[in-house]
């Protein structure tokens, strides 16, 4: 313990080279750790160099952290796309996805390596905007991934490399709505938990999910009432009715924490009528499993419905407490970003690519198609 | 009176510069009170720390019932029977009454402490005092008397067979003063040795059955209480030679303007309807001992404690000042007697220091002009000898005297009329004082006028037109230097009500 | 204590004696807001949902007591939210990621709070490190150890249904179809045992003095280095207990969070009347300040208020709370 202590004082002095090598000595070297990674994959890299002709460039890739699997999955990705085109990489993210300094830091970090191209998940453009006319002016070529850089200066970042959040939103409500069809009449509640109002990945999910499920249920003759949250109910697209058949429920907690997401979603789970719950990402669908904990509805009267993976939702699509959920293609997201990096290191011209997304239930989700997605 | 007790003899200190105690001689008997005098920083306060461990001697013995001793701490003071009830209290406010004077030494029950059993022997020993407090009161709610009651109840908890009261009556009123005299009496009958140290000459006279008199750091001698008079305590008490010639006479013409008239200055305890005038380039000392009030009554004047009452006129016009930055304005100046809490920033170079109260001019937009800075530093670098390398050193790299001369700078910068000193020299070397000595005079030949605030008796006859002398708050006298004494000041500073 | 209170039938029970004074106010403001939501929401008033507030008020509730230790002494500890965070984190690792038994992950989970409580307690009692810095300090050593140890991935405590699962059990029980907060009974019986030990004990006793004048108890001859370091590491053995009772009911722990939690935890024991300036302080009112933080937490978003509404009724219940403890000081410091 006094070793950890000393090594993770050591480890907080060197904060732009956070993940470096530290209090590993107790823990096995594992594969998908970025610490390690990072030394490895050069080595490798550099032993592959003189085969691939083409290849030896070197990407900074900037992620939101790691704080959520999907971000193992995605350097997974990447870094077997690298290897594969014997190029290098250094994979970076904050602890957080509220350490928005953090970030710029790290893009600031990864503009001195000089690499040949800059992969970008931001976590607050504006924060980022000098750091990126940075990068422009140096001739190096940004390209985003996951969120991307969204409200990005013209022409800073040559291509993303992103599912389509409101896309992925629409499929999820499609296939609740299978699911939910028959129990819809007057004064049914369907629940929908986002993380935050902010975030566009998870407010496109959101607003994809409502647009959608709206247009469906109106199309078995009900009227849809949005209500809860501010900012889905002035965004969405449907056609509301105040006081209509359906009401379309949004809880956003005041602070993300697993406490106030959870209380949201028992609030849900207590409403009448309410005959699902949809969990817009990782914490939201987390949520509805621990406050079904408590509650007990969720799979049985209630249709739960998360996204993203991990192993608590994967357990509880597997227990069919959630009777399903989306997962993006991490994996795919981290190949293709490096893919786009290698291209726009080429000077090759690149354009945006959708990552996809996937419906995963208990019966599909061992099939290696949709299990390579499914980080836990 | 029993036998002795308690025996100092020959007791040396010597600290960095100050021989503090000079071969001091004490002794204190069973059943009897035995009164410390001295002025201040005579060495009553040293030689008590010197017997109660806090210190330890350089030469000298002390004999306790018999034995030649030298306690390690208070501590082991304490456990031998010695106990000191300090004029600050040592208590915990939170606590009761019963926890506090069982602090350290709870009476267990297993590991649960047996609070009960604690508040019935705190209520015997109050019974021993003949004193009613409830030991499960909050020792934070009781009046400062009371505490005081529990202090000594505390120390005679600890079966002492002497105890050392410093300055006791401070804070108290004269009720419980009365009450504090019979519980000392009482004790007393009940054999212990006491040692009272005071200013007080009224109490000496009531309380105390011998006095042993000290003055700068040296044993001067010990009488009989009953057998002799204030005066003749005050005269062993002040009856050094004096080796600074005092004022003849004073410099200021009777009719020369008033430029600060105070009338019924009232703030707290320690101003209580203090009122005086000050002339154009008079020098009006303040004269009284330690907790006079002196301080208190510059510090309400100058607008840095909140006044409860009282005018001040500055030449002849009715002003309000409610805050430093008010006297400020109206020309008055307030060197504290601790420069390093409230007179200069130590860590700032000396320019920084001469233009922080004068900052305003001497900024070019939103930049500071280091150029007019220096200038204006260098100014009063020369014209007040202030001996340092450059202007950019930093101030707590000068000596006192030094330092003591861009605090005066500061104030010059504004242009203050009125300056008051508050302890001017203390700290400084004998060289430095008379510098600053020499300032003060050019200062008020310039037409400032300055009150100076001094416990040193010589400072004040030597640089006094006039002597304002306080004593627990209130003003008792004021003395035409062509007539004062030190043996009229003292007895002014100790007339009491 | 007023006079008033000590009339009462009831003074001699100790528990009653305790309360008293400002403690009741709390005791009404939280009957208050209970009856205030119930009425207001239907949905609140289930049984789950007292449920859910109970079983998210553990965590809390044992920072709480851990930080009332740090508060007392007129210190503080800003390390007990990312600290909770960080011990849980290496406790469920070890449990789900290297495999070992479930309950070295909970010894190791409280193992990490006491080493970093007596930590603390080296840098604020040995080293005389203003507390506020150097906890400060270690929340951050915390928070980057947590990230660390599990290499930045979030970590997933044994789910229920699993065999390692009996472990939640302690915290929510289920017998036939009904779910019982046995957590609630532990906090119970941990708030009578340290609130015996703050006020019966030496170690209270001495830590309250510590808070109270730190000279005035050294020069009594308390050993005040060991009394003001215990301090500490009994906020730390708490802070693990938090971290225990957070892996259980959220199952899901991320690293790099935890930082705000703390004020929640401070917050909670200053409602409940502890000094910020030490020296007093109570574990009871802690218990009753973590329910009016978790009542508004839990009841607010019933209400239908708006996120951001949520936030501006909490800052100004803290707002009230500190100023009652700044009168509180003032008034003292005149008495």
């Amino acid at each position: 313990m006094k070793k950890k202590v000393l090594s993770a004082l050591l480890s907080v002095a060197m904060v732009a080279t956070l993940l470096v090598g530290c209090g590993g000595s107790s823990a096995p070297a594992a594969e998908s750790a970025p610490a390690e990674e990072a030394a490895p994959a050069e080595e490798a890299a550099a032993e592959e160099a003189p085969a691939a002709a083409e290849g030896g460039f070197h990407f900074e890739l900037v992620s939101k952290g790691f704080q959520h699997q999907f971000w193992q999955a995605v350097l997974q990705g990447a870094q077997e796309k690298a290897d594969e085109l014997g190029d290098t990489m250094n994979f970076v993210g904050p602890n957080s996805e509220s350490d928005i300094a953090d970030q710029v830091q790290m893009f600031n970090n990864a503009i001195n390596a000089n690499p040949d191209a800059i992969g970008l998940a931001a976590l607050d453009t504006s924060a980022l905007l000098d750091a990126i006319s940075a990068a422009q002016a140096a001739g190096i070529p940004i390209v985003g991934f996951d969120s991307g850089v969204p409200d990005a200066p013209e022409g800073a970042v040559l291509a993303n490399a992103a599912t389509n959040n409101y896309n992925a939103g629409i499929l999820a409500a499609e296939e609740t709505f299978k699911l939910i069809e028959d129990k819809l009449e007057a004064g049914a509640v369907i629940g929908v938990l986002s993380q935050d109002a902010v975030s566009q990945s998870v407010g496109d999910r959101g607003l994809g999910f409502i647009d959608k499920m709206a247009e469906l249920v109106s199309g078995k003759g009900l009227t849809v009432d949005v209500t809860g949250n501010e900012k889905f109910v002035n965004e969405t697209k449907a056609t509301v009715t105040a006081g209509g058949d359906v009401t379309i429920d949004v809880k956003v907690p005041a602070q993300v924490t697993a406490e106030l997401s959870q209380t949201d979603c028992l609030n849900l789970l207590n409403t009448p009528g309410i005959i699902c719950v949809y969990g817009s990402n990782e914490h939201s669908a987390v949520a509805i499993v621990s406050a079904n904990e408590t509650v007990g509805t969720v799979g049985k009267d209630v249709v739960g419905i998360g996204f993203d993976a991990g192993a608590t939702l994967k357990g509880a699509v597997r227990d069919g407490v959630l009777a399903g959920a989306v997962t993006q293609a991490p994996f795919a997201m981290g190949a293709a970003t490096v893919e786009l990096l290698h291209k726009a290191a080429m000077g090759e011209s690149i354009a945006d690519v959708d990552t996809g997304c996937t419906w995963y239930t208990a019966d599909n989700m061992d099939e290696p198609a949709i299990a390579v997605n499914l980080y836990d | 009176m029993g036998d002795i007790i308690l025996t100092m003899k020959g007791i040396d200190k010597s600290f960095p510069g100050v021989h503090a105690l000079d071969h001091v001689d004490l002794e204190v008997r069973k059943g009897e009170v035995l009164a410390l005098m001295g002025e201040n920083g005579a060495g009553k306060s040293t030689l008590m720390k010197v017997l109660t461990g806090i210190y330890k001697k350089d030469e000298g013995t002390i004999t306790y019932e018999g034995k030649e001793i030298e306690f390690e701490n208070p501590r082991a003071a304490q456990a031998a029977g010695v106990v000191i009830v300090h004029q600050e209290l040592n208590m915990l406010s939170h606590l009761t009454v019963a926890q506090n004077i069982f602090i350290g030494r709870e009476i267990m029950n297993g590991q649960i402490i047996n609070d009960e059993k604690m508040n019935e022997e705190s209520v015997k020993l109050f019974q021993k005092l003949g004193i009613e407090i409830d030991p499960k009161e909050k020792m934070g709610n009781l009046t400062v008397g009371k505490q005081q009651m529990c202090e000594i109840a505390k120390a005679i908890s600890h079966d002492a067979k002497v105890i050392i009261f410093d300055e006791p009556s401070a804070a108290l009123t004269e009720a419980e003063i009365e009450e504090l005299f019979k519980i000392i009496r009482d004790l007393r009958d009940k054999g212990m040795g006491i040692v009272y140290i005071s200013h007080r000459m009224d109490e000496i006279k009531v309380i105390t059955d011998r006095v042993t008199v000290m003055r700068d750091g040296t044993y001067v001698g010990t009488l009989i209480t009953k057998d002799c008079t204030k005066d003749d305590i005050i005269n062993m008490m002040v009856g050094r030679v004096i080796y600074e010639d005092p004022k003849t006479q004073s410099a200021v013409a009777k009719d020369a303007p008033v430029v600060l008239k105070v009338e019924h200055l009232n703030a707290g305890k320690m101003v209580r309807d203090v009122s005086f005038e000050l002339h154009k380039g008079e020098i009006l000392g303040f004269s009284g001992l330690m907790g006079a009030g002196r301080t208190e009554t510059a510090r309400a004047l100058f607008g840095a404690d909140p006044k409860e009452g009282g005018d001040i006129y500055i030449n002849g016009e009715k002003v309000t000042i409610n805050t430093p930055m008010d006297a400020v304005n109206h020309g008055i100046g307030y060197l504290s007697e601790d420069r390093k809490r409230y007179g200069i920033v130590v860590g700032k170079s000396v320019a920084e220091n001469t233009t922080m109260a004068t900052l305003k001019e001497f900024m070019s937009g939103l930049f500071i002009n280091k150029k007019k800075e220096d200038e204006v530093a260098w100014k009063y670098v020369e014209s007040l000898k202030t001996k340092t390398p450059t202007v950019d050193t930093e101030v707590v790299n000068l000596s006192g005297g030094n330092q003591q001369k861009v605090v005066i700078a500061k104030w010059l910068t504004r242009n203050c009329d009125i300056l008051i000193f508050d302890e001017p020299t203390r700290g400084i070397d004998v060289g430095a004082k008379s510098e600053i000595y020499t300032l003060m005079n050019e200062l008020v030949a310039q037409g400032k006028s300055i009150i100076m605030i001094s416990s040193e008796m010589t400072e004040v006859l030597r640089m006094s037109d006039r002597i304002v002398v306080m004593c627990e708050g209130r003003k008792t006298g004021e003395i035409d230097i062509a007539e004062a004494t030190q043996e009229n000041i003292m007895q002014l500073a100790t007339q009491r009500n | 204590m007023t006079d008033k209170e000590k009339k009462g039938g009831l003074s001699n029970n100790p528990i009653v004696k305790k309360i008293g004074g400002q403690r009741l106010v709390v005791i009404f403001v939280i009957v208050a807001l209970f009856a205030f939501f119930c009425a207001k929401s239907p949905t609140f008033r289930q049984y789950s949902t007292i449920l859910n507030l109970l079983d998210t008020s553990y965590y809390v509730t044992y920072m709480a007591i851990g930080v009332t230790f740090a508060l007392i002494t007129g210190g503080n500890d800003l390390s007990v939210g990312t600290g909770m965070v960080c011990y849980s984190l290496i406790g469920g690792y070890v449990v789900t990621k290297l495999g070992l038994p479930i309950g070295v992950g909970i010894l190791l989970t409280v193992l990490c709070g006491v080493l970093m409580g007596i930590l603390n307690g080296f840098l604020v009692a040995v080293m005389e490190l203003p507390a506020f810095i150097a906890t400060l300090c270690t929340m951050m050593i915390a928070r980057g150890m947590g990230s660390i140890c599990t290499k930045s991935q979030s970590i997933n405590w044994p789910q229920a249904s699993s065999a390692q699962g009996w472990f939640r059990s302690l915290f929510k029980i289920t017998v036939g179809e009904t779910k019982y907060p046995l957590g609630f009974l532990w906090v119970i019986i941990l708030v009578i045992v340290m609130s015996i030990i703050l006020t019966k004990t030496k170690p209270g006793r001495y830590i309250i003095a510590i808070g109270s004048n730190k000279e005035a108890t050294r020069l009594s001859g308390v050993n005040v280095i060991k009394w003001h370091m215990l301090a500490y590491i009994i906020c730390g053995f708490f802070t693990g207990l938090a971290g225990l009772a957070y892996g259980a009911t959220f199952q899901t722990v991320a690293p790099g969070t935890g930082a705000g939690l703390e004020l929640d935890a401070i917050c909670a024991a200053i409602i409940g009347g502890t000094s910020m300036t030490g020296g007093s302080g109570s574990i009871i009112g802690t218990l009753l300040g973590v329910f009016i933080m978790s009542l508004l937490k839990t009841g607010l978003p019933f209400i239908g208020l708006q996120a951001n509404w949520q936030q501006i009724i909490t800052g100004i219940v803290l707002l009230v709370a500190v100023l009652i403890d700044v009168i509180r000081s003032k008034q003292a410091k005149r008495a």
